[in-house]
Formats: C-alpha cells, structure tokens, sequence
C-alpha cells in the first residue's frame, strides 16, 4: 500500500430502510427510499449532483448489473456498478465507491446495497447461487460456519452457554433499534432451548432472514463541509481480503480463525495508522452471521488472544456500555442480513455512532470504529474504520 | 484355464423388518428382514462397494474388462459400467459393459468374462452384480426382494477357484418382466414361474455343468443357487437331492432377502468365505432359462479368506423405523424438501478425476496434497505442478455439523433428518469436506473414524449426479 484512503474521503449521508419482511416492495422500492434518504441528509440533489453509483446485491432475483439501481432511481446516462462479493458484498460496493472519490474520479457518489430474499421464490437463502459445484462442498449457510463452534468447543472448552450470551446481549440493543428486524430481548433459556439449526447452532444463534436497503453518500472532505458542515465521518480505512470458498478442504484449517479476517484487518490498521485495536478503536459492528462468528472475530480482529472471546462478553466488556461495545446496533442477530445491504448498513452505523445520531443506543465518546462485514464460508472479509474528521 | 482370483459383496446398512411392512400393507409376513438401499445408493453404487471389496489392495491398473449385470441400472441409456469403471479408477481403456435384462445376466457375465481370459483377449476381468430392484408396493416382490451387490474378479491361472465349466439351458417363460414403460417388474403367477421355468431349468442347467465336468452331486461340497423364494429353494434342493445341512448354501433370505441379479453371485462369495481346498462349488443362475458354474477351490483360497468384508455386510444391519421411510427410501413418497433443479453437467464432466476417480493432487515443489484438483497449489502456489494421486478411503473426523436445513438426510428416531457434514482428515493426510451419509449421528465426534463410500450426491439437470461420501466404518 502507498498511501491508502485515510481521511481523503468523507460520508455526507446515510440511508438505512426498516429491515424485515418486505413482502410489499420490491428491490427497487427499498433502494428508493435507502438512496434518497441518504442524498437528503447529505444535502445533494441524485440526478444533479451524484456522478456514479455503486450497488451490491447478491441475488439474481434482486436484479442484475447496474440496472438495480439505475432503474428504480431513473439514474441514466451515468455510471452504476453492480458489485457482487457474497455477504461482503455491501462494503465492497462502499470501498469501490470510496476510491472513485479518493482517485479523483469523482466528486459525489453513492453505495448502496439491497437485497429481496422473500422474492427468490423459496424459504431461507436460496442455494441457487451459492451451490457452485455440482457435487463438492455444498451445504446450508449455518453449516458454514457450525464446524468452527465445534472444533472451538473441542479446543477452549467453549460451550452453547457461551455462545448464548453472544445472542442476548445483541438482542439486548437490538430492542432499542428502530430500525432493526428483531426489536426484542431474549434470555440465555430461549436460546439454548431453540430448535437446532445447524448442530451446535440453534434457531436464535443464526441471524434471521430479512430485507433491507441501505446507502451512503460519499465525497471529499471540502466538499463535505462546503454541503454538511462538520456533520460528516471520515473513512479512515476501507480492507478486503478473499479467501478460498472451501476453506475445509484446506490441511490448515482449524475452525478456531479465519485468516480473511484476520488479513483484512491487519490492512485495515496499517492504512488507519491503528497499532492497538482495542485501545485506539473506540466500538465495533462485526457481522454476527452466527453467535460463534462474532467470537472468533474478537480475536481475529486481535480485541483479545485465542480462546478468550467468550471471557469479553461474559465480563461486559463488549456490552453497549462496557469497555469495548460490540453490535450496540444489534448485530446482524437483530437486523438480519439481507446480503447486499448489510455491509452498506455496517458503515453508516459507524457514521450515525461517530456523529452521536444513535438515538437509544449510542456508543459514549464514540470517536472511531470498525465495521467488520463478511462473506462465503469463512472466505471473505472487509473490514471499515470511520471516525470523526482529523 | 480361468480362476477366480477374488470375491467382494456389499449389503446396504438397511433393513426393514417384513412384519413392518405386512402391518402396513395389509398381507402376511414373510418374516425376517430385508437389506434395502439407502436414499443415495442404487445398483451402480453398490456395485462399486462390492468392486471395491473385492479389489481390495490390488492394482486396480491391472483390470482389462469391467461387467455390469443389473436389471435396475437408474439409466435405460447411459452405461453404468462407464461410471463404475471411473469411480474403480480403472484405466481408460479398459472395456466395459452392461449385461442386462435377465437375473442370470450375472452368472453370464462371469462365463463372458472366463470366456475372455480363457481366449486370451483379457488378463483380468471384473464382474459386477447388483440390484436394487423397484417392487410394487403391498406385493409379495416388495418383501421378497432385498438390495445387494456382489463382484468376482476372473482371471488367467487357477486363483482361489478354479472354473471348471458353465452350461445354459433357455426358456422363453413369461416370467417376471418389465417393460421399458413398467415402474415394476409384472408377475404373472410366481407358482406357474416356479414349476414350469425355474424348476425345469435350474436342474437341466446344473445336470448339464455336472455332466460336462465329470462330477456326480455328491462330490459337490456347495450349491449356491438363486432362488425366488425360501419354498422354490428347498423344492430346487430336493428334487436334485442335495443334504440340505451341508450342501445347500443358505439363501440368506431372514436378513437380505433375494438380491436379484446380484443374488447366485452372493451366495457364491458366501460359499467361497467358507470353501477349502479342493471344495466344489455349483452356483446357478435363474431368469428365462439357467446357467450354472462349476468351480473348484484352489489351495490360496484360505489366504483370501478374511481379507474381504463380503457376506458380513449382511451383519451389520440397522432397521428403518417405519414404513414410511422405507416408501421415502425407494422414492414411492415425496419428502417435500424443496429442491432446486440445475447443475452442471459439463463441469461435473471437467472435474472426473476428482468427482468421481476420487484423485487429489500431489504438489511435485512443496508435497502438500490437496484436493480437489486444481492447478494451483494452496498451499505452496506452484504452478501446473501436481501428479494426481488416488485417495485413501478411510480417516477421522475433524469437524462436523448436523445442518438441519439440508435434507432429508439420516434417520434419527427424532423423524428429524439433519444432513451430517464432516471435515474429514484421511489417513493419506489429505484433507475433505463431505456429507456424511448412513450416520448415527449420536456417534459423531471429533476422532470418529470414517471410511469413503461412492453414492448419489444430488439428482438435477434431470441427470444423476454421483460422488464420495462420508460413512460410518462397517
């Protein structure tokens, strides 16, 4: 890396659409409501001043190439991108979009990312897409991830206790989110006495299945304060690191980290000047797809050494008012994760904690945080961090 | 002269009890139980479990010609010798070979096959038999029949039995048949069958071998003989006078039930299991007419001996829990999970030597092996610099998961039917992501030792798409 992005790109506007069952909207609908919103509070005109759109979504049935947003938007004539990296796909789109404005290319652009699970015509994440070779490898989205809970079992002696409380302190700030899917507390009982999805992870340790929209407006620091004063957040790194889609053919897989993970944020502190995450970072939203991947992120993001995720959140440390809070949004466990929007949701989370907009779950001295959006088996991880302007 | 140099047989882990069934259907119980194939298995899969016995440690490099007999290929065209012959890993050029249409296309198979090697246009020659034939539900066919495979490998010199001779009688009988447009075999009266075809020709066919060889029925130390039924076998076994304790072999009816095509090859592995030397054995085949054999066991044939699992997969049993899953396993019922409908036929055709040869790659810079095969190495990145090497069979699982939103998977006694996942670390240290198929899933741990099995891993395109599975070792 030469340089990288920090600072030289600045959010102006956020749009978030509620997230849940929209059997009522289409993709285009959501899209709509997410991108105005966010030129509304960014105080730019779409057709007049927006120069190019980024939108990622993951399903076909959402729509195809740059028509998903040119068309519900009747942005023509200009550029729009599809951009499609599994479940990261929503913060590739922002990271696409942020190095448009940081070569120059551009002066405003829109992310944004949507996704219409209930239209692909079956029940829970249509395999259609997912399911890319005929016979190797192939399994539901839980069963991802449910082989790292085991071999971590096996490994620290974690237990679905521990994995429990993942889920009843993201449900505990989810409840306060107007904006999130599942608004509801939930008890340690509830969870471990759920049906079993994806043995060792049952209904409440997997993120429920929801739709939403959500989008960014995106420019250059002066410009920003020439639109918003000093009502913007300033992206000080933006990672992505890919890795295989068949991790467990791999000798070295071990189930206990994922190396994307931990290569994206590694890049993402060497471009944000970050030496200790858990020191300098104030917060973070991580992509708690499944309770046991919110630990493993902990310590692949380095908040804390190996085996000692569950020991934070069992002390409070990453409770909404702890040391560290982690998900203060409700994680994923209450937003659900509607592929394409959910990385796009992540980072203007960050902008409403940094900017002190999150009304009923706001982060104290919320300076700066990380966003941590993931996709595939394992395979690909981005990873955000936004703060106040230097 | 031809011999046999090795048997193998496979019986599938389930078994449904005939009271079950009776209970169900509303006739008589035929008592006991019998084997039936599991949701992922059909004749072309078992016979390569069988073919896999039966191989064992030897080169499968060395094999010339494969022979398939079944009545129930899952394809009217398409060749399942083709399909078992790169799942064996046998060469390219062997030749291969469907042999169907009768029961006896098995025991004709072996004399093609000794035909072969005797003429000298083969070395060695594999004979595969298997049936997983469809019955018509509430049907006395429906509890007869049992699902199984059975192999012999025939080869130049005596082996472990010698082949002494074959002979054929035929008869045009309007026996069970099936037509191209049939679910199910028709049977017009198994009675008239019984007395006019199989009673006629099973002892015309034996009488003939015996006369050709020079050997009296007494000199025979085992009949291993096809038959439709416990009663046609003792009718059989009396009218040719034979001691019932020590000649006949028993049909293993109680606990497989009547293997088809597959089935006078079975009892011929069981024979063999239990042969000395110098033991003759008669083995007969039924279906529009006979074809018997007559072999001699060999002094090596107690070195082969314990060497294969052959006939003791018909001990290792598990009962079905109901009808139901019985229906369920011979796709008479829809288990209503959804499915979606398309693959790739052409990259499954790509991708032969994994998917179905079961090869890894060897990295030549840094020795990793991987699978499956692509042309990079993970581990070390070398470029276009691997050999492919065959798999082992057998290891321990790593990790696993019970995904409850993929099935219908296993059978626990729940009626919820997880799908069972595994990482599995072979004892070649190669390293596989697998289902895990006939699990117990209350037996699944980390360390639980697996082996691999060739079975049906999803059926779209309309094409049936095969592949290696996990399952509990047998």
């Amino acid at each position: 890396m030469r340089e990288g992005i920090r600072d030289k790109v600045a959010i102006i506007g956020t749009g978030v659409t509620k997230f849940g069952e929209h059997w009522d909207k289409s993709a285009g609908d959501l899209i709509v409501d997410a991108v105005h919103a966010a030129c509304g509070e960014a105080n730019v005109d779409l057709k007049r001043d927006v120069e190019a759109i980024w939108a990622s979504t993951l399903y076909y049935w959402s729509g195809m190439s740059g028509w998903i947003a040119a068309d519900p938007l009747r942005f023509y004539g200009k550029p729009v991108t599809r951009v499609e990296n599994q479940c990261a796909s929503g913060m590739d789109a922002v990271r696409n979009a942020a190095y448009a404005v940081a070569a120059g290319a551009y002066d405003i652009v829109v992310a944004c990312g949507v996704e219409k699970l209930l239209d692909q015509g079956g029940r829970g994440l249509s395999q259609e897409i997912v399911h890319t070779h005929p016979v190797l490898a192939w399994q539901s989205a839980p069963a991802y991830f449910a082989p790292c809970a085991v071999s971590a079992f096996k490994e620290w002696g974690w237990s679905r206790e521990d994995l429990a409380r993942v889920a009843v302190k993201n449900h505990h700030n989810g409840a306060k989110h107007p904006k999130a899917h599942f608004q509801m507390e939930i008890t340690a009982e509830m969870v471990l006495k759920a049906p079993m999805v994806a043995y060792p992870l049952g209904l409440f340790d997997c993120c429920g299945l929801s739709e939403g929209a959500a989008a960014v407006v995106l420019t250059r620091p002066d410009i920003a304060r020439s639109l918003v004063g000093d009502s913007y957040a300033s992206i000080k790194a933006l990672a992505l690191a890919v890795e295989t889609q068949w991790p467990y053919f791999r000798p070295d897989w071990t189930g206990l980290a994922l190396p994307a993970n931990v290569k994206a944020a590694q890049m993402a502190y060497r471009e944000a000047g970050i030496t200790n995450p858990r020191r300098e970072l104030d917060f973070a939203v991580v992509h708690d797809c499944f309770t046991i991947t919110e630990l493993l992120i902990y310590q692949d993001l380095g908040l804390c050494p190996p085996g000692e995720a569950t020991e934070l959140v069992k002390s409070g440390v990453t409770a909404i008012d702890g040391e560290f809070p982690v998900n203060p949004d409700g994680g994923l466990k209450c937003f659900g994760h509607p592929v394409g929007a959910t990385g796009v949701r992540m980072v203007a989370e960050l902008t409403k904690q940094v900017l002190g907009k999150a009304e009923g779950y706001q982060v104290k001295d919320a300076n700066i945080g990380l966003a941590h959006n993931l996709g595939g088996p394992q395979a690909i991880a981005s990873v955000a961090i936004v703060g106040k302007p230097d | 002269m031809a011999g046999i140099l090795s048997y193998g047989a496979y019986v599938p882990v389930w078994r449904i009890s005939r009271d079950e069934i009776a209970r169900n259907s509303g006739g008589g119980s035929m008592a006991g139980e019998r084997a039936v194939a599991s949701r992922d298995e059909d004749s072309l899969t078992m016979a390569v479990e069988a073919g896999l016995d039966c191989l064992g440690s030897l080169d499968s490099q060395e094999i010339d010609e494969l022979y398939f007999a079944t009545t129930s290929s899952p394809f009217v065209e398409k060749q399942g010798a083709a399909i078992i012959a790169s799942a064996l890993d046998l060469r390219r050029d062997v030749t291969t070979c469907d042999m169907t249409g009768s029961l006896r296309a098995s025991v004709l198979a072996v004399k093609a096959a000794a035909d072969a090697v005797q003429a000298g246009r083969a070395r060695k020659v594999l004979v595969l038999a298997a049936d997983a034939r469809k019955a018509r539900p509430r049907s006395d066919l429906e509890q007869s029949s049992g699902d199984g495979a059975a192999a012999l490998l025939i080869g130049a010199g005596d082996g472990i039995a010698r082949l002494e001779g074959f002979a054929s009688a035929v008869n045009a009988i309007p026996g069970p048949w099936k037509r191209t447009e049939d679910d199910y075999p028709n049977v017009f009266d198994a009675r008239f069958d019984t007395r006019y075809g199989f009673l006629n020709d099973m002892p015309q066919a034996m009488a003939s071998v015996m006369a050709k060889c020079e050997v009296g029925a007494d000199t025979i130390s085992r009949f291993a003989l096809y038959a439709p039924d416990p009663r046609s076998h003792m009718a059989l076994a009396r009218a040719m006078k034979l001691d019932l304790k020590t000649q006949l072999q028993d049909i293993m009816f109680s606990s497989v039930g009547v293997t088809g095509t597959a089935h006078s090859l079975l009892l011929l592995v069981a024979a063999l299991e239990r042969a000395t030397a110098g033991q003759w054995l008669l083995c007969a085949g039924y279906g529009e007419g006979s074809t018997a054999l007559l072999s001699r066991a060999t002094g090596k044939i107690e070195q082969e001996q314990g060497k294969h699992r052959g006939t003791k997969y018909a001990l290792s049993g598990r009962l079905l829990p109901s009808y139901g899953h019985f229906l369920d396993f011979k796709n008479e019922i829809d288990t209503g999970w959804p499915e979606w409908q398309k693959s790739s036929v052409v990259r499954y055709w790509r991708d032969e030597n994994s998917a179905l040869r079961l090869h890894g790659m060897k990295c030549r810079a840094c020795g990793g092996l991987q699978y499956p095969v692509s042309r990079v190495c993970a581990l070390c990145g070398a470029k276009d610099s691997y050999e492919d090497v065959r798999l082992t069979r057998k290891g321990k699982v790593f990790s696993y998961t019970h995904d409850y939103l993929l099935g219908p998977g296993n059978v626990p006694p729940d009626g919820i039917s997880p799908t069972t996942r595994v990482v599995v670390d072979l004892e070649d240290g190669c390293r596989l992501w697998l289902e895990m198929t006939d699990p117990d899933t209350s037996e699944i741990g980390v360390g639980t030792p697996v082996e691999l099995t060739f079975r049906l891993v999803n059926e779209k395109s309309n094409y049936r798409f095969y592949g290696w599975k996990a399952r509990p070792v047998r």
